[in-house]
């Protein structure tokens, strides 16, 4: 390392080095490795799906190939009820579960951070206050309480980013919560207030750059179980029916009957295609747990 | 010299550990009571206050003139206050009264009372199972962590978790239900029982219990993971602890350290979560009857909102949530009684 | 009769990363019925791995090569089930921190009788309660707590479980590690005492382990001085406290110095330039407390401080001395701004405390903390130039922060300041990370420094250094200093001023030698007669 000029770049310089080790270990974990490997496929495929191929074969009034035709060479994937591309629907797909998987996590992370920091920094009966609501949000059915809000609501993308955003983020408040009350008894955080910090400069200097990386890997498993919820609300008929989506594809396949017809082809990919998703998210998510919380290195597997 | 004691004892005639635990008892409930008052309000807010005017839904788009429309709003109380509203409709919630259905048109209790039990036997079937399969494995994989069975049993728990329920319910509806090719179906694809059943209680169980198979597979693969999970991660923290050394050190034999000090330390914690998780056995069991057409409160929540039947959402939602909460007020005390470190504190 | 322990070229190492890690190498001991065995080290010696390799409860990745010779048999070639056999009925363990070492969730009556179930065969469930109701008395506790659980109990309380439940199956020898550390002094010298009498009445082997030489001195005839996986010393604990052979034992000695002893005073009256001695009259203190009391809870909640007049002068340095619970820490964090006191005013150069956030932080620019635990005390995130710099930056001070933060940590004794500036905590030593906080505090410039327990934590060799830092600060910035302790070596080594706290109240408070050479309250003589000393102390017997 040559000599940097300033503290700051030294400072940085050093948390470079610090990401650079965080990579290391998170390399050692193969599920990890494998989880983002797929993420960066499919994340590439669904970017690019509008150039790869065309679009216009999602339309019905556009196709001219016969329902429900087992896999062939024209159509690898076999075709749905009204002879579309069971390839291209479940390509196309990808973008509506990833979008809303991202927001809607998004969404519910911010909202659970907010709440946990808050209510562990503050304590007194604010804190008591909101962890009660958290409490209440915690043991409610989340897909109830999403089911409830999707149906008296417009049907719409946003509406499913909100019902699984606002009913998703009691876990990552009582994470957050958690972790900030640990943070907090560090005698580093006393001594930042006899040093006269106020709140912001220990919400801002001491407890969010420690609370942030568990976050960060929170809102990947969060990312994982959103898209399950959005797969889950389209299923049921509550999703946007502008467009197309691997839950909509399977109630589609529910309802023409095409599970007793034993068309295997039209219901495997779909689901395939949610579960490599989640899989792929939820083993980051793992990865990224046992980087950030060394309590979890050498004990997890 | 002054006697210079220690700490302060800390002990506590037996009369006032007892009254310490009816007011733990009282609190708790009380809690419980606030929370059940909330999702009352939940459900009038979202059925009654966030769709906008009722009396349009329940014309759904018929063409009627003002004066019906006012008619209506007066039937049933819409013309008055908000809060006057919510009043009428906590009494009724009081009495049992969750209003009219409008696709059945019956009352929502009693359609809801029919569908009950058929939801308890297949979540309560399926969570009993899927708690000791997940505990029985999430033990093994941690004592012998890093080992082939964990690392076996956690990545088939992970990859079922992945798997959404009911396309899980799907396939083996395909796979089991209906039949694939030259296999044929080897159970049910719907209901609780079929028509043709003979007379007498021990066939109706048998067929009850052939129907039930497959949505409760359905069920147990999807939610075990959790209590897998759980088990495995609580009792890997609590085998890095001092005691056990302190077991070993008085000559214990391994499989003791594990029964006696172990296990039933890191079940404790395991408890509440197990609870925690039943909001998502009730998420799985909507898709699961829907998929299987299970005649219960899942499959009416999907009827309901496909209508959708408002007055029935809300009864759903009441009656699902509600029974959660309460489920987890009984866990909250069960711990209580059962881990001696909150008992005392 | 053989040696009921016997040691012979005992090693022990670590596999780390696939390489052996040696943690004990070559130790020869031997140990009979009836002696008292002292092992003294600093934490990392490798004084705890060579005790549990007597029972063979080290972990999988350790190895063990020589004789360990347990009553005769090598625990090494023992079969499991002979092993187990072996544990607790020939030797057994009071292990360090009770509150860990007992399992939480099971009562005291029923973890005493499971060694006693396992090892003696079946016996009646009367005769076993019996037998725990007598064991229960002999560590003093009341029999009716056999159902309590460990939460339930104080630290004294738990540690004296461990005993009775290590007396249990009548082992021939005790290993004791560290079986005090984390407990006040009067609890302290009541366990070993404890410990002392039951050895003797029953002519079993004790094999007592601490980092504290003055502990060991005290309970033990034969000491042995182990230094980076090796023994550097062993014999008689007299001659070993007298004349230590090895540097690394003096260091050890050195390190819990004598009340009394003139060799240990670092800080004799003289030292006080006189015409700061007279500014330590009332009125012209630096910082004040006059009648503070701290309430926790409503109505009858805690009185963690009570009525409470206390001053810090001008260049001098106080030490606040108390056990834990004592109120120390609360009266502390009182007078930093951190806890507002229930009643009762804080006066800091004659004007009381602020209360606004910007008149506290003015006034927190002025005294100063530093903290039991340097490891806690950083930020592990932060360099240490962001931990120093930290103060500057709250107080929007950044015009010449690199030249401050290097004067302040040169002024902290780590030189050159610049070699340092890139390190995390976790690259530093124990000693550096303490100097960091330390710097840290300077850095502002205050006028005051208040050190709560500053070398609690620190390893025996590294405490007399930070002391004399203190020391040294006092005499060349005038910086005076609370130091609040536990300990009254400490307060005699540094301090020209004490203050014994009790149970809220200061008991006694003056100067130095007048407090602990003829203490005038009770208290005061208590903790005098519990501080296990060296020779010169007539409390003792030897």
């Amino acid at each position: 390392m040559s000599a940097p000029a300033t503290p700051r770049a030294i400072a940085w310089s050093r948390r470079g080095a610090t990401l650079a080790e965080s990579w290391r270990v998170y390399r050692r974990d193969r599920g990890g490795l494998v989880g983002l490997a797929l993420l960066v496929v499919i994340v590439a495929l669904a970017v690019l799906a509008p150039v790869l191929t065309d679009g216009s074969g999602l339309n019905v009034t556009r196709v001219d190939a016969a329902p429900l035709q087992p896999p062939s060479a024209s159509h690898w994937l076999g075709t749905d009820e009204s002879g579309r591309s069971v390839l291209l629907l479940t390509w196309w797909g990808a973008r509506m579960s990833l979008v809303i998987g991202l927001a809607a996590a998004a969404l519910s992370v911010v909202i659970g951070t907010v709440v946990g920091v808050l209510a562990a920094h503050f304590g007194g009966w604010t804190s008591t206050l909101l962890m009660r609501f958290t409490d209440f949000f915690l043991v409610l059915p989340a897909l109830v309480l999403a089911i409830a809000l999707s149906t008296v609501l417009t049907r719409g993308l946003g509406t499913i980013v909100l019902a699984i955003g606002v009913t998703s983020w009691p876990q990552t408040a009582r994470l957050v919560r958690a972790q900030t009350l640990t943070v907090e008894t560090r005698p580093y955080i006393e001594r930042a207030k006899a040093l006269g910090g106020g709140h912001r400069h220990v919400i801002g200097k001491h407890v969010l750059p420690a609370v942030l990386p568990l976050v960060f890997a929170t809102t990947t498993l969060t990312v994982a179980s959103a898209i399950i919820a959005e797969s889950t609300l389209s299923f049921l008929g509550l999703g946007d029916p502008s467009r197309v989506s691997w839950g909509a594809m399977l109630k589609s396949a529910m309802d023409t009957g095409a599970v007793t017809a034993g068309a295997w082809w039209y219901l495997l990919p779909p689901g395939l295609g949610i579960a490599i998703v989640v899989l792929s998210f939820t083993l980051c998510g793992r990865a990224l747990e046992t980087v950030f919380n060394p309590r979890l290195r050498g004990v997890g597997a | 010299m002054t006697q210079v004691s220690e700490a302060p004892e800390r002990v506590r005639p037996r009369g006032e550990r007892s009254l310490r635990l009816a007011r733990l008892v009282g609190a708790k409930i009380g809690g419980g009571l606030v929370s059940l008052f909330l999702v009352a309000v939940l459900g009038f807010l979202l059925f009654r206050v966030l769709p906008g005017d009722p009396a349009r839904a329940m014309t759904r788009g018929a063409p009627v003139s003002a004066e019906q429309l006012a008619a209506l709003r007066h039937r049933f109380g819409l013309d008055q206050p908000l809060w006057k509203q919510f009043l009428d409709f906590l009494v009724n919630l009081l009495h049992g009264d969750l209003g009219v259905s409008y696709t059945y048109s019956r009352p929502v209790a009693e359609l809801i009372a029919e569908r009950f039990w058929p939801t308890v036997l297949l979540t309560g079937t399926s969570t009993v199972i899927a708690v000791l399969l997940g505990l029985w494995m999430g033990t093994r994989a941690a004592w012998r962590h890093g080992g082939t069975f964990d690392r076996l049993s956690s990545s088939v728990a992970l990859s079922l978790w992945s798997v959404p329920t009911f396309w899980l319910g799907l396939i083996l509806l395909m796979a089991l239900g209906v039949g694939v090719g030259p296999l044929p179906g080897l159970f049910p694809v719907s209901g609780m029982s079929a028509p043709d059943v003979p007379p007498g209680l021990l066939p109706r169980v048998l067929d009850t219990a052939h129907h039930l198979v497959l949505p409760c597979v359905t069920m147990v693969a999807v939610v075990y993971a959790q209590y897998l999970m759980v088990m495995r991660s609580s009792l890997l923290e609590e085998m890095g602890e001092d005691y056990l050394t302190t077991a070993r050190a008085k000559g214990l034999r391994e499989d003791l350290v594990r029964r006696r000090h172990a296990v039933p330390n890191a079940l404790l914690p395991t408890v509440t979560l197990i609870f925690l998780h039943l909001g998502l056995v009730v998420a799985g069991a909507i898709t699961v009857e829907t998929v299987f057409s299970w005649p219960g409160l899942g499959l009416l929540t999907y009827e309901a909102l496909r209508g959708p039947d408002l007055p029935l959402l809300q009864g759903t939602f009441i009656v699902l949530a509600g029974s959660v909460i309460v489920m987890n007020i009984l866990a909250d005390l069960l711990y209580h009684v059962l881990d001696p470190r909150v008992r005392g504190s | 009769m053989s040696p009921i322990l016997r040691l012979r070229d005992t090693s022990v190492s670590y596999l780390r990363d696939g390489e052996l890690v040696p943690a004990v190498r070559g130790v020869n001991l031997s140990l009979d019925a009836g002696e008292t065995l002292g092992l003294a080290g600093e934490s990392g010696c490798g004084k705890t791995t060579l005790a549990m390799s007597v029972l063979h409860l080290l972990p999988r990745s350790a190895r063990l090569d020589g004789e360990v010779l347990l009553d005769g048999h090598d625990v090494r070639t023992l079969s499991w089930g002979e092993l187990r056999a072996a544990r607790w009925s020939s030797a057994s363990v009071v292990f360090q921190g009770a509150m860990h070492a007992l399992n939480p969730v099971r009562s005291i009556g029923a973890q005493i009788a499971e060694p006693m179930r396992l090892h003696e065969g079946k016996q009646s469930e009367s005769r076993l309660r019996e037998r725990i109701a007598e064991l229960l008395e002999q560590v003093e506790l009341p029999v009716r707590r056999v159902d309590a659980h460990p939460h339930e109990l104080s630290g004294g309380q738990r540690q004296r479980v461990m005993i009775a439940m290590a007396l249990a199956c009548g082992p021939r020898l005790l290993i004791a590690d560290e079986p005090t550390t984390a407990l006040d002094v009067v609890v302290q010298s009541q366990i070993l005492e404890l410990l002392g009498r039951l050895v003797s009445e029953r002519d079993i082997a004790l094999m007592m382990i601490s980092h504290d030489l003055s502990v060991l001195s005290s309970s033990c005839s034969e000491l042995a001085v182990m230094y980076q996986g090796e023994l550097v010393e062993q014999g008689p604990t007299d001659r070993v406290m007298a004349d230590p052979g090895h540097e690394h034992s003096r260091a050890l000695a050195a390190a819990f110095p004598t009340v009394g002893d003139s060799r240990f005073r670092f800080a004799p009256a003289g030292t006080r330039p006189s015409e700061e001695a007279s500014s330590a009259e009332p009125g012209s203190a630096l910082l004040a407390a006059r009648g503070v009391s701290v309430n926790f809870g409503s109505g009858d909640g805690i009185h963690a401080v009570r009525e409470v007049n206390l001053e810090v002068a001008d260049n001098e340095i106080l030490a606040l001395v108390g056990q834990s619970g004592s109120g120390k820490t609360t009266l502390a964090r009182t007078l930093l701004g951190l806890q507002r006191p229930s009643s009762g005013r804080v006066l800091f150069d004659g004007a009381e405390l602020a209360t606004s956030t910007r008149g506290l932080r003015r006034y927190r620019g002025q005294v100063q903390l530093v903290l039991q635990d340097p490891t806690g005390a950083l930020n592990p995130r932060h360099t240490v130039y962001e931990a120093v710099a930290e103060g500057l930056r709250i107080h929007g001070a950044t015009s010449d922060e690199r030249d401050r933060v290097t004067e302040a940590l040169e002024a902290a004794e780590l030189r050159p300041a610049e070699s340092f500036f890139a390190r995390f905590p976790h690259e530093l030593s124990g000693g550096q990370r303490q100097r960091v906080v330390i710097a840290g505090a300077l850095v502002l410039r205050p006028s005051v420094l208040v050190a709560d327990e500053p070398v609690a934590s620190l390893d025996a060799t590294v405490r007399g250094e930070i002391l004399a830092l203190l020391l040294r600060l006092r005499v060349e910035r005038g910086l005076s200093t609370l130091v609040i302790t536990h300990d009254l070596g400490l307060a005699w080594t540094i301090a020209d001023r004490v203050a014994v706290m009790y149970q809220g109240h200061i008991v006694e408070e003056g100067e130095v030698e007048q407090v602990l050479l003829n203490p005038a309250h009770d208290y005061t003589r208590t903790l005098l007669a519990a501080v296990p000393s060296l020779r010169e102390q007539p409390a003792t017997e030897r």
